[in-house]
């Protein structure tokens, strides 16, 4: 299953290419961030890092993954679309009638531990999570992608401080952090700096990575299974809003803006597999 | 279910305690919200008891992340932090995910009556009640609060309970056997229903009381579950009264008396509904419990005269 650097550099282009797809298809969805963490979610699933079976979904030693940057969905259903959670037909299906994919992740769609959509829940739920494990001695990890903007919410910083105060050294956290909220720059409405700092007083060890390298991804995420660290780990992840189409990198129209026209055949060709 | 005469309060921590005793799943979580029979919780069983502090929505997403790992937990505050303050939490992590946590509010309806407006339990049920999933619960006293912990630590699905403080009188409930009704008639009259439940059940039946004395035979329903109304039975209860009353320390909108007109507007057409409850305001005046609801016409004098009028129209 793991796979080497470009294999997995190929993977992300391949779930980007999905991404655009889907949404040009569906007329919908929210494509700037779902390309911001493309590669996070390719490390994460192709590099050996959780542990899953998707034909034992609901093995009891699996790793937790929650995405709680929900509105990014379209990214991890082609992840786990790919690795057999459902068809893959599924994905042209992404947000239309009859289809089991809707705009933000639920438990009923096979793959997905928690209910997100709505910022600043997945956190806790992923600290509750790890705080069960840790009452049972169980030894597998829960690890919770969270949106820049998401940060802003009060409920990610209480979480953080249980997360923190209970010692939860079996969750990681992952920022995305591409820097753009909904319509704006977050340093134009609410400067998160220092976030690393934020992470720190809260009772975390905190990496800060370019989360589009997946050297780096790597080389981090593979300390998560180590119990190394004595506390609940952060990655800020710095990343670019629309990663991978030129035209859509770090630009406020393309949180859910969908590519058409002379924009989607443009965006399709940066994106050939 | 054996009689019991104490706070409210205590017979129901008190069987969650033995509970929690046997069956090291359940896990208690507070907001910083204590009781006199939760030390004893806390003392003896440190690793099933949690202290969240002052954060509910965070509760909230604990309760339904150590849920998922098959914890049976419990949350606890006073009504509106643990209900409106964390109300999207509730909705999504244990609601939608259709997740075993119940959620204990203490301080229903005016409780809590002097702390104002911030601490009155009294539009929590229209809230929870939006919630497909949810089972809502509403205890008279020890003896139904003792049961409605068995029945949340039994539940696969959200349950809400609302309770009070203080030792309430009992009221005869030996002839229910297992609280599975939701409903339960605690006297018999054939002119009129009243429908109440929790601390206004006991003046329910005051007024029933005291309107015998004007020849008015008013049967009393103890409403003590609100979500999923057992309608069947309810109807059957009401049976040939044309006259309906609910009386509860909530504000109009959307408590029992809303419930109960849902149920009447499709099914009995005949009756005639008067909800007497907590005009459409923040409660912002001050005093003792009996004084609010004297203000109100909540108090029993007011409520017997609200029916006589009732009677002579």
């Amino acid at each position: 299953m793991q796979k080497n650097i470009l294999e997995l550099e190929q993977k992300s282009r391949w779930v980007r290419r999905q991404v655009l797809e889907m949404i040009s298809s569906a007329g919908k969805g929210h494509i700037g961030g779902a390309f911001s963490c493309a590669d996070i979610l390719v490390a994460l699933y192709y590099g050996g890092i959780l542990r899953f079976d998707s034909t034992n979904k609901e093995s009891p030693g699996r790793d937790r993954f929650i995405l709680s940057k929900g509105h990014s969905a379209a990214s991890l259903y082609a992840v786990l679309a790919d690795l057999g959670y459902f068809a893959l037909s599924e994905l042209e299906n992404y947000q239309k009638e009859t289809s089991i994919l809707r705009g933000h992740p639920d438990r009923k769609i096979p793959g997905i531990e928690a209910d997100t959509g709505s910022l600043g829940h997945g956190l806790g739920i992923g600290a509750g999570i790890a705080l069960g494990a840790k009452m049972d001695a169980k030894d597998f990890i829960t690890c919770v992608l969270l949106g820049d903007g998401e940060c802003c919410e009060g409920s990610v910083w209480e979480a953080a401080m249980f997360a923190g105060h209970h010692k939860l050294n079996n969750l990681v956290a992952i920022v995305d952090r591409n820097g753009i909220c909904v319509t704006d720059f977050l340093k134009d409405c609410l400067d998160l700096e220092p976030l690393d700092k934020k992470w720190v007083s809260c009772g975390w060890d905190v990496v800060v990575i370019d989360g589009h390298s997946h050297q780096e991804l790597l080389s981090v995420c593979k300390q998560f299974h180590n119990k190394l660290g004595k506390r609940p780990l952060v990655v800020i992840a710095n990343t670019v809003k629309g990663k991978g189409v030129s035209f859509m990198e770090g630009n406020l129209d393309w949180h859910h803006s969908v590519p058409r026209g002379e924009d989607l055949e443009r965006a399709k060709k940066e994106l050939e597999l | 279910m054996k009689a019991l005469n104490k706070d409210i309060r205590d017979a129901f921590f008190d069987q969650l305690y033995s509970i929690a005793q046997q069956d090291k799943n359940v896990i208690f979580l507070t907001a910083d919200m204590g009781a006199f029979s939760l030390a004893k919780f806390k003392k003896d069983l440190p690793s099933q008891f949690i202290n969240m502090a002052v954060a509910e929505q965070n509760m909230v997403s604990i309760a339904a992340g150590l849920s998922l790992v098959d914890k049976n937990v419990f949350i606890y505050s006073i009504i509106p932090f643990t209900t409106l303050r964390c109300y999207e939490q509730i909705k999504i992590d244990i609601c939608a995910m259709n997740l075993g946590v119940s959620i204990i509010g203490i301080g229903a309806g005016l409780s809590y009556a002097s702390d104002g407006p911030t601490h009155h339990g009294t539009s929590d049920i229209a809230l929870m009640r939006l919630l497909p999933e949810i089972t809502i619960l509403n205890p008279s006293n020890a003896v139904t609060a003792q049961a409605c912990a068995q029945i949340a630590y039994k539940s696969t699905s959200p349950v809400y309970i609302r309770l009070e403080k203080g030792v309430l009188p009992l009221i005869d409930r030996q002839k229910e056997k297992d609280f599975s009704s939701g409903i339960f008639k605690v006297r018999e009259g054939s002119d009129l229903t009243i429908i109440s439940g929790g601390i206004m059940l006991q003046e329910a039946v005051k007024v029933a009381d005291e309107l015998k004395s004007h020849s008015i035979k008013a049967a009393v329903l103890d409403l003590y579950r609100i979500k999923p109304l057992n309608i069947e039975l309810l109807l059957n209860l009401i049976d040939k009264s044309k006259i309906v009353v609910t009386l509860e320390e909530n504000i109009i909108q959307g408590g029992i008396g809303t419930v109960i007109s849902e149920v009447l507007a499709e099914a009995r057409g005949d009756v005639f509904l008067k909800r007497i409850a907590i005009p459409d305001q923040h409660c912002f005046e001050t005093g003792s419990r009996e004084y609010m609801r004297s203000l109100y016409g909540l108090d029993v004098d007011s409520v017997v005269s609200t029916i006589l009028d009732v009677f002579s129209q």
